[in-house]
C-alpha cells in the first residue's frame, strides 16, 4: 500500500498515511457521536466482522486460498473462554490463549492434507471440516451439546470483562482490529507477503522461483486461524453465550468471505470497507423486516455473491482503482 | 560438469514423451534443444526443472542428485527456468514480480528491492517498473520472466521458447539480452524453434524427435543431419520443398 501519491502530491491510489489517520479518527470518535445503544451495537458488530474478515484475508485474500470453513477457528475461539469459565470458573479471557493454541494446531492438521487441493476442492474440504466440527460439538455434552455454553451473568470482577455498556467492547475490538491491520500491513511489506501474492497468482511459477509454497500456505493459515480464533473469543466474551450454530455455523464462514470479497480480497482495507457496507445493510434489513431473520441474511448474502461474482470480482477497491486514478496512470504509463 | 541427465525417460501412461535422453552441460555453455512440435523437448525440460518427475533416469546438478527434488529445491540450488507460455504474476507490478525472484537470495526487503531494480534495468524493463505485468505484451512478459529468473541468481538458466513470437527487432534485442546473461557467467539451455537464435547463441545442439535424441553436435552440423531434416520435413522432402517454393 505504497503512499503512491502522484508527483503532484494528490493521493489518488487510496493509502498513504492520510486516509489511515482519517479512518482511525472516525472509528475512535464513532461512539462519542453515535452514543445510542442501537448504533453502538452496529459499531461493535461491524468491528467484529472486520476483524474476522481481515483475519480470513491473510490466507483467503492474499494467498488466494478461499477457505469457506473459517468458522472452525472462530468457533474454537468462541468456545474456549466459556468452557474455561464453565469447567474451572476462570475469567473467560483466560481461555483465549487455549482457543488460539487449538486453532493453530487445527490449522496445521487441516493445512497439510487440504493444501494439496486447489481451487474449489480446497474450499469444499474446509466447509466439510467446519461442518463436521459443528455437528460434533452439537452432540458433545462437555461443551453443552446443542444448547451451548454461557459466560458469567454478572461481572465478578473486572477481569470477567462483562460490561453493561457497549463502549468498552467497542474500544477493545478497535484495538484488536488496529493490531491485526498493522500485522497485515507488515506482511505486505515483507517476503512473506510477496510469496503469498505469488502463490495466488500462479503456484507453478512461484515454485520455479524457489517459493516454498506448502510451507508458506500453512504459515498463512496458522496466522489467519490465530486471529480468527481471537475474533471468536471476543464474540463469546462479549455476548456471554455460544452454541454450535453461532460458533461453527456456515454463515459465520460465509460472512467472512463475503465481507472480504465485497471490499476487496487481498487488500489491506478491503475487509474493513466490506464490513462498513455489509453490516449496516444487514442490520437495516433485519430491522425493517422484523426479527433477526436468518433467512433474510442468507438472501442478502446470496444477492451480494451474485453481484460480486458477476460484476466486480475484485470488490469495491478495484472499482475505485479503475474509476479514480486515470490521470495518475496516464502519467506513469509512459 | 554442471548438469548431467542420464537416460531420462518420462511416460504418460504407456506413451513415452521422453525416452532415454542424455544431456551433459558444462559450466559456461549455451546448449540448444531443437525438434518438431511434440518431440518431447518441453517434457524433458520440465524434468530438468523439477516440474515433472522422470519415470526413470537420473539428473545430477552440481554434484547433487535432483531427480526427484521439487522445483523449489532446483531454484535454491541455482536452476532457473522460464515457461513456454509466460507465467508472470499478472496482477502484480513488474517490480513485485522480480522481487519474488530476488527474495530467494535476499531475505531483507531493501536488499531484494535493490537487486530487483538492478535486474530490471539490465533486462530493459525499467520504463515498466511500476506497471502491472498484465499490461505488458507477450514480448514484455517473456522478458519479465527472464528478469524474474535472473533475480534468483541462477547458475543454470533453462529458457523454454523465450524468444518465440518476437518481431525481428525484438528478437535482436532478446538475443543480445541472452548473450549478456551468458557473459555474466550463467550457463544456458535453450529450447527454440527460431533457428536464428540457435545459430547465433549456441555452440552445441541436441535435436529431439518422438522422445529420442536423434542428433547432437555443432548447430551447423545438426541442421544438415539427415535424420533431423527428415524429422522436420518428413521423407521425400525434396518434393515437398520444391512444391512449397
Amino acid at each position: 500500500m505504497v503512499a503512491a501519491a502522484g508527483p503532484d502530491g494528490q493521493s489518488v491510489k487510496i493509502p498513504g498515511p492520510t486516509p489511515t489517520i482519517l479512518l482511525a479518527a472516525g472509528l475512535l470518535a464513532y461512539p462519542l457521536v453515535f452514543s445510542g445503544p442501537f448504533y453502538l451495537d452496529i459499531g461493535v458488530t461491524f468491528l467484529l466482522a472486520a476483524i474476522s474478515a481481515s483475519a480470513w484475508n491473510i490466507v483467503g485474500g492474499y494467498a488466494g486460498q478461499v477457505s469457506v470453513g473459517h468458522a472452525m477457528f472462530f468457533g474454537l475461539g468462541a468456545y474456549a473462554p466459556l468452557l474455561c469459565y464453565t469447567l474451572f470458573g476462570w475469567a473467560p479471557i483466560a481461555g483465549i490463549p487455549f482457543g488460539i493454541a487449538f486453532s493453530i494446531a487445527l490449522a496445521v492438521a487441516i493445512g497439510i492434507p487440504t493444501f494439496r487441493l486447489t481451487g474449489h476442492y480446497f474450499s469444499m474440504a474446509t466447509i466439510a471440516v467446519a461442518e463436521l466440527i459443528r455437528i460434533y460439538f452439537g452432540t458433545w455434552d462437555l461443551v453443552g451439546a446443542a444448547i451451548g455454553l454461557q459466560g458469567p451473568a454478572r461481572a465478578r470482577d473486572w477481569w470477567d470483562l462483562t460490561f453493561r455498556s457497549e463502549v468498552p467492547y467497542y474500544y477493545i475490538f478497535l484495538a484488536v482490529l488496529a493490531i491485526l491491520l498493522r500485522v497485515t500491513f507488515m506482511i505486505e511489506q515483507r517476503r512473506f507477503g510477496y510469496y503469498l501474492r505469488a502463490i495466488k497468482a500462479g503456484e507453478r511459477a512461484a515454485r520455479s522461483l524457489g517459493v516454498p509454497v506448502q510451507q508458506t500456505k500453512i504459515r498463512a493459515l496458522t496466522l489467519s486461524a490465530a486471529f480468527t480464533s481471537l475474533a471468536g473469543s471476543l464474540y463469546s466474551v462479549k455476548t456471554g453465550f455460544v452454541d454450535p450454530e453461532s460458533g461453527f455455523g456456515i454463515l459465520v464462514s460465509v460472512q467472512m468471505v463475503i465481507i472480504a470479497a465485497l471490499g476487496g480480497a487481498g487488500r489491506l482495507y478491503g475487509p474493513l470497507v466490506g464490513a462498513l457496507i455489509l453490516i449496516p445493510l444487514q442490520t437495516t434489513t433485519n430491522t425493517w423486516f422484523g426479527g433477526g431473520g436468518t433467512g433474510l441474511t442468507f438472501i442478502l448474502y446470496g444477492g451480494i455473491i451474485v453481484l460480486i461474482a458477476r460484476y466486480e470480482p475484485g470488490g469495491v477497491f478495484e472499482l475505485w482503482d479503475r474509476a479514480a486514478p486515470r490521470r495518475w496512470r496516464r502519467k506513469h504509463a509512459a | 560438469m554442471l548438469l548431467e541427465a542420464q537416460a531420462v525417460s518420462k511416460a504418460f501412461g504407456s506413451f513415452f514423451a521422453v525416452r532415454q535422453a542424455d544431456l551433459c552441460v558444462d559450466e559456461g555453455e549455451v546448449v540448444g534443444l531443437i525438434g518438431p512440435n511434440g518431440a518431447g523437448k518441453s517434457t524433458f525440460f520440465n524434468c530438468l526443472a523439477g516440474d515433472t518427475m522422470p519415470t526413470s533416469g537420473k539428473i545430477v546438478f552440481a554434484g547433487q542428485d535432483v531427480t526427484s527434488a521439487p522445483p523449489e529445491t532446483h531454484a535454491r540450488l541455482g536452476i532457473g527456468r522460464t515457461f513456454q507460455v509466460p507465467a508472470t504474476f499478472d496482477e502484480m507490478t513488474v517490480l513485485d514480480n522480480v522481487m519474488v525472484g530476488a527474495y530467494l537470495r535476499h531475505s531483507h526487503h531493501g536488499d531484494a528491492r535493490v537487486s530487483a531494480l538492478q535486474t530490471i534495468e539490465l533486462t530493459g524493463l525499467k520504463a515498466q517498473t511500476n506497471m502491472p505485468a498484465r499490461s505488458l505484451g507477450t514480448p514484455g512478459r517473456k522478458r519479465l520472466e527472464i528478469a524474474r529468473v535472473l533475480a534468483t541468481s541462477p547458475r543454470l538458466m533453462l529458457l523454454d521458447e523465450s524468444l518465440a513470437g518476437l518481431t525481428p527487432m525484438e528478437l535482436k534485442e532478446a538475443i543480445r539480452l541472452v548473450q549478456k546473461i551468458h557473459e555474466m557467467g550463467v550457463t544456458i539451455v535453450i529450447v527454440e524453434h527460431v533457428m536464428e537464435v540457435i545459430m547465433t547463441l549456441t555452440r552445441r545442439v541436441l535435436a529431439f524427435n518422438q522422445g529420442h535424441v536423434i542428433a547432437s553436435g555443432a548447430p551447423e552440423e545438426v541442421v544438415r543431419n539427415e535424420a533431423v531434416i527428415e524429422a522436420y520435413l518428413g521423407r521425400g522432402r525434396h518434393k515437398h520443398r520444391s512444391r512449397s517454393t
